[in-house]
């Protein structure tokens, strides 16, 4: 099981990676938002993997480690604050460049179905 | 007995859910593929169900509860979006 | 323990000024001066109440791990230069108030002297070499202040830059002597350092040692070839001049050497490098000061060449040198701070301190032309002064020397040469401004200046000349301990005396003068003959160079910074994946001694699905929405992974906070283009799947390694302590709201601020909104339906209902602020969608601002009042009550401080969703179709 999750991660991670590098800000903001993710299942893992054994004391014998769990749950928030922070950053940009290309430098094409608000 | 039901309902399950991702998977068309989208997260609520059967404890039924009432949200954004582009207006 | 009063009370002067200028600029002088005049009285009290060989000493700790210690040492050396320092200090601080016009302020003018003042006093009395260095870059930072005080002008801040960049890369260099010294020694503790001689001189890093230190103390003390800012150094105002040449900056260079003299000479390798530089400097700096028409450029170089001098007795290192040494450096900053102090009042009183200019000023201000002679005639090394005595002693020790062998002629023909232009030099300074017959008026008309600006030149040209006359009355004790703390060994005798008879150091004096007077009259002569080099301006050699570094420097910037966060991105990524791989290349093998646990069929299923979304969220990226729900179904499933996995809170926080993203993305994604254009070549696309994979692999390899290794967590306290001491059953809100509440309360208010920045960001955004979605189709005309209206008003209270029982329940049972607010947040939402920005708004008639930041305020309170309990920040406390009906519950402080979370989360959340809503909610492209 260890194995499959830890592909499973390495995969997502991949998948955001690759999307973080691309031109445009949406692919960007999407690929930051798997990467967390990510980030957050291999974190969340640290702890060890534990079947039936929620941290609620008195519930069972074998509790899962509840520490990165705090952790994570806080990092699920920032994660949403960081990526609502980077998308308006993406959405100001176009707003003020003309453009949704992460260098801000390429113009967009001609798009007939838009006119200005 | 209640052993045997519940790996036949987890076989069920998971046969949905594979069919809803096959769907996701090939659309063909926008409206497909949200369906596929909003049953799986009815079929998501039926695993958590099942597996807190299982585990036989109540610590899980939130979530079950959370994904009823959310992924109904979820749903209704998109096809908003589709409808009108703007979701809120 | 009062010697930190000496420091202390300087750097306290630092802020005297700023509140004394309100009662009048002699008000502020004289406040400025009590300081000064303290410490002053304070080391003679030291001094005379302390006998012979004691040193006086005082530690605290400070960074006892780096060996940084606050120690402070008053020995015979820091004596001699603490009397120089703070007495000069004080008259240069009296000759200011006169030079110093009304448009100057004269606040910040003291305000940096006192500063500048505080870091000379600090190098003298440091007690650990750390403490030395720090005080040293002090003064390269406040005589930066000081250069730079007319910033005005171009040359001031040239001047200063210089100054700065030169002897802050000497400091540097110093810095690194010095640590090597603390690794040759152990200790950066002064005593012991210089009871090290035969440690150091031993060590194979002996000559690194000297060449940084000694790059340190000629950078400051403007030794061949790093000379050249101090003649710039000149665009400062006179009395900093004046103070900067005679008794400090300059003189710290030379301190250093002295300081370090016990430790460090003694060897050929020193002499050489010492000696040499002291003699080539001496005769370089007294030909150009021979050359100079500026006044003050006459006397900057005339101390780069007596700084030769001294330095070059250092060198020679016997203790007859080291006397003449000291010996001169009093004599040095006696006649070269009455100088610049001279020339200050003839620039003030003629407008010009060009010599050429200048001209028989003996009429018109001859009391300042009587002090300026005796003064100039100290600096020439005539009799019957005393620049006379220390420079016979330096011809005599010159003469006697040994080195070099063969060529030990080399340096008394020097020495002597560097006399004989100081002689030339100091002639043709007397002539040329006071008695040749003036070429041009000058711009004003000169006259005597008021009597106390002229009373500091009057004291030092006295001291000139009672020292000459009268050698072993004032200073031979003060002189004597300083001797004795920079001399190892026995006491040397000496005696300073006008007259020791027809010797061969008289003799060649009488040469170097008469030569002297040769060489004056050929003036003329020689400036043409200088005329035909080309002019080597320091300045524009310095300022070139630097230039070229900055373009340097701006071609490698340009080459990784080139604006692409594409780039960047790369560049971050490759350097990342490079770092885990030779961290794990570093691992024995992969997986640990731990077993794996059995794969059950749904969490294959489960892992299928994730690989499935998040590759095709990356691989469909270009139709946006698709990828978008793409990414939706990843979320899912890592919520249910979390569930599976016995975290029923972070279950719950990512489905919220999934559908929150969502709406999120869709709401910025109408603003953006529905498709990515297709413009990542094959080789870009090659490029970055291969850094995605291996990102990915090394990612998916660490996670495997750690958890097949042993788990050593301290998570056993927080289970343990949870119910105890923190009165909930459910862990993972225990440690959030209580065992780590400052780290939340760090989360909530980062939440909150960035709510605040994107409120700020969409202010006044303006963009285009698609007329039709992506096939080109119009948009429904139905903007509400009804279906959605009537379904989101029954949910809502129910919504409401379960985000209540969720926060409620949140300390013993899965739950909490943070889920609570983010459900309660998307009910809201929801009405939104339904009903539009307008209705909502008029049903919600509240900012969303204000919840946000009460929610941070009542944690923060919460935290806080702990405090009136006598308990730390954020202790939380709880109890059980019994109500009828309800039955036995339990209270927390923690209650309170998890509905904080929930506000600033709902605040926050509805900050960002709904004000990104109502962006489009005035401008609706289609809004009046029919």
């Amino acid at each position: 099981m260890e194995a499959l999750y830890a592909i499973t991660t390495g995969i997502l991670t991949a998948s955001g990676v690759y999307l973080t590098l691309r031109g445009r800000t949406f692919p960007v903001v999407v690929g930051l938002t798997l990467l967390s993710y990510a980030v957050n299942l291999f974190l969340f893992s640290m702890g060890g993997l534990t079947t039936h054994g929620a941290a609620l004391v008195g519930t069972n014998e074998n509790y899962a480690d509840p520490l990165p769990q705090a952790l994570v749950l806080t990092a699920i928030v920032i994660g949403f604050a960081m990526t609502a922070f980077a998308i308006i950053l993406a959405m100001r940009a176009r707003g003020d460049l003309g453009s949704d290309s992460v260098d801000g430098s390429r113009t967009d094409r001609e798009d007939p179905r838009e006119n200005k608000a | 007995m209640i052993g045997i039901a519940l790996w036949i309902s987890f076989f069920l399950v998971a046969m949905a859910i594979v069919l809803n991702a096959y769907r996701l998977l090939v659309g063909p068309s926008l409206p497909d593929r949200i369906i596929a989208l909003d049953t799986m997260y009815v079929n998501s609520i039926a695993l958590i169900i099942l597996y807190t059967i299982w585990l036989s404890t109540r610590v899980y039924f939130e979530g079950a509860l959370l994904i009823a009432m959310l992924g109904f949200i979820s749903t209704v954004a998109v096809c908003k979006y589709l409808l009108r582009g703007d979701i809120i207006e | 323990m009062t010697l930190p009063w000496i420091p202390l009370l300087t750097f306290l002067g630092v802020f005297v000024p700023a509140l004394a200028i309100r009662g009048g600029r002699t008000v502020c002088a004289l406040a400025t001066a009590t300081a000064p005049a303290v410490a002053l009285g304070l080391v003679l009290f030291f001094y005379l109440g302390h006998d012979g060989d004691e040193v006086m000493r005082t530690s605290l700790q400070w960074l006892p791990a780096m060996g940084l210690e606050l120690a402070f040492r008053l020995d015979g050396l820091s004596l001699l230069f603490l009397l120089l320092i703070l007495g000069i200090g004080l008259l240069i601080i009296l000759y200011t108030r006169y030079y110093l016009s009304e448009q100057d302020s004269m606040s910040r003018f003291y305000a940096f002297l006192m500063l500048f003042m505080t870091a000379m006093v600090g190098i003298v009395t440091s007690d650990n070499l750390l403490l030395l260095w720090g005080f040293w870059e002090l003064t390269s930072i406040s005589s930066f202040l000081l250069i730079s005080f007319w910033s005005h002008e171009t040359t001031a801040r040239k001047g200063a830059r210089m100054a700065m960049t030169v002897t802050g890369a000497g400091g540097l260099a110093l810095l690194a002597g010095i640590m090597l010294i603390g690794k040759v020694v152990g200790t950066y503790d002064m005593g012991t350092v210089l009871e090290s001689h035969d440690l150091i001189t031993a060590s194979p890093l002996y000559p690194a040692i000297i060449v940084l230190v000694l790059l340190g103390a000629f950078t400051k003390s403007a030794q061949f070839p790093f000379h050249f800012w101090l003649p710039h150094a000149m665009a400062a105002p006179t009395p900093v001049s004046a103070y900067l040449h005679s008794a400090t900056m300059v003189k710290a260079g030379i301190f250093l050497m002295l300081r370090l003299h016990p430790a460090l000479s003694g060897t050929e390798l020193w002499t050489v490098i010492v000696t040499l530089t002291g003699l080539v400097t001496m005769v370089y700096g007294a030909w150009f000061a021979f050359l100079k028409t500026d006044l003050k450029g006459i006397l900057a170089f005339s101390t780069i060449s007596h700084l030769g001098l001294i330095t070059s007795l250092l060198g020679l290192g016997n203790s007859q040198a080291m006397i003449a040494a000291l010996f001169h450096i009093i004599n040095h900053a006696l006649f070269k701070a009455s100088l610049f102090m001279a020339a200050g009042i003839i620039d003030h009183e003629a407008g010009t301190r060009d010599v050429r200019k200048l001209g028989g000023l003996y009429r018109l201000m001859p009391i300042t032309t009587v002090l300026t002679c005796i003064a100039t005639v100290s600096m020439a090394g005539l009799p019957p002064l005393n620049g006379f005595i220390s420079k016979e002693m330096f011809f005599t020790e010159a003469l006697a020397s040994q080195q070099f062998g063969g060529l030990a002629w080399i340096v008394p023909l020097l020495a002597g040469l560097g006399g004989l232009l100081s002689v030339a030099y100091s002639l043709r300074l007397a002539y040329a401004t006071f008695f040749r017959r003036p070429r041009q008026e000058p711009p004003k008309t000169p006259h005597e200046p008021p009597w106390p600006m002229r009373f500091p030149v009057e004291l030092l040209v006295a001291l000139c000349i009672i020292v000459g006359l009268v050698p072993t009355l004032p200073q031979s004790p003060i002189l004597e301990d300083a001797v004795r703390a920079t001399v190892s060994g026995e006491m040397p005798e000496f005696h300073l005396a006008l007259w020791h008879g027809i010797n061969p150091a008289l003799l060649l004096s009488m040469a170097v003068i008469a030569g002297g007077i040769v060489l004056h009259l050929l003036h003329r002569h020689m400036m043409r003959f200088n005329r035909q080099f080309k002019p080597q301006d320091a300045r524009y050699i310095f300022e070139g160079f630097v230039q070229r570094l900055v373009a340097l420097c701006q071609r490698l910037i340009d080459r990784l910074e080139n604006g692409s966060l594409q780039r960047y991105m790369f560049l971050l990524m490759a350097v990342s994946v490079l770092a885990m791989a030779l961290g794990l290349a570093d691992l024995d093998m992969l997986a640990g001694s731990l077993g794996q646990q059995a794969l059950d069929p749904i969490v294959i299923l489960g892992a299928a699905l994730l690989i499935m979304g998040g590759v095709l969220t990356a691989a469909l990226h270009r139709y946006r929405l698709i990828s978008l729900l793409m990414l939706s179904v990843v979320g899912l499933v890592v919520a249910l992974t979390f569930a599976r996995f016995s975290a029923p809170d972070l279950a719950l926080t990512q489905l919220s906070v999934e559908v929150v993203t969502m709406i999120l993305l869709m709401l910025a994604l109408f603003f953006l283009p529905q498709k990515t254009p297709k413009e990542s070549s094959g080789a870009r696309v090659v490029r970055d799947v291969l850094i995605a994979t291996g990102f990915g692999g090394a990612v998916a390899s660490l996670n495997f390694a750690v958890l097949t290794r042993d788990l050593n967590s301290i998570s056993n306290f927080f289970i343990d302590q949870s119910v105890p001491g923190g009165g909930g059953h459910n862990v993972v809100n225990v440690i959030l709201v209580d065992f780590r509440g400052f780290d939340t309360l760090g989360e909530i208010t980062v939440l909150a601020i960035a709510g605040l920045a994107i409120f700020k960001l969409l202010n006044r955004l303006r963009l285009f909104m698609p007329a039709t979605d992506m096939e080109g189709r119009l948009w429904s005309n139905d903007r509400h339906p009804t279906l959605l209206m009537v379904v989101s008003q029954t949910l809502l209270p129910l919504a409401l209902l379960v985000s209540f029982f969720i926060f409620l329940r949140g300390h013993n049972q899965p739950g909490g602020g943070f889920i609570a607010g983010l459900i309660t947040a998307v009910a809201l939402i929801l009405l939104y969608m339904s009903r539009g920005v307008e209705w909502a708004q008029q049903r919600l008639d509240f900012q969303f601002q204000p919840i946000a930041i009460a929610g941070v305020a009542l944690s923060t309170f919460t935290g806080l009042c702990s405090w009136l309990f006598g308990y730390p920040f954020l202790t939380s406390t709880f109890d059980h009550f019994h109500l009828p009906l309800i039955g036995d519950i339990e209270l927390a402080s923690a209650l309170i401080f998890d509905g904080g979370i929930y506000l600033a989360v709902v605040g926050a959340t509805l900050m960002i969703l709904a004000n990104l809503g109502k962006l489009t909610t005035a401008h609706r492209p289609n809004k009046d179709m029919p």
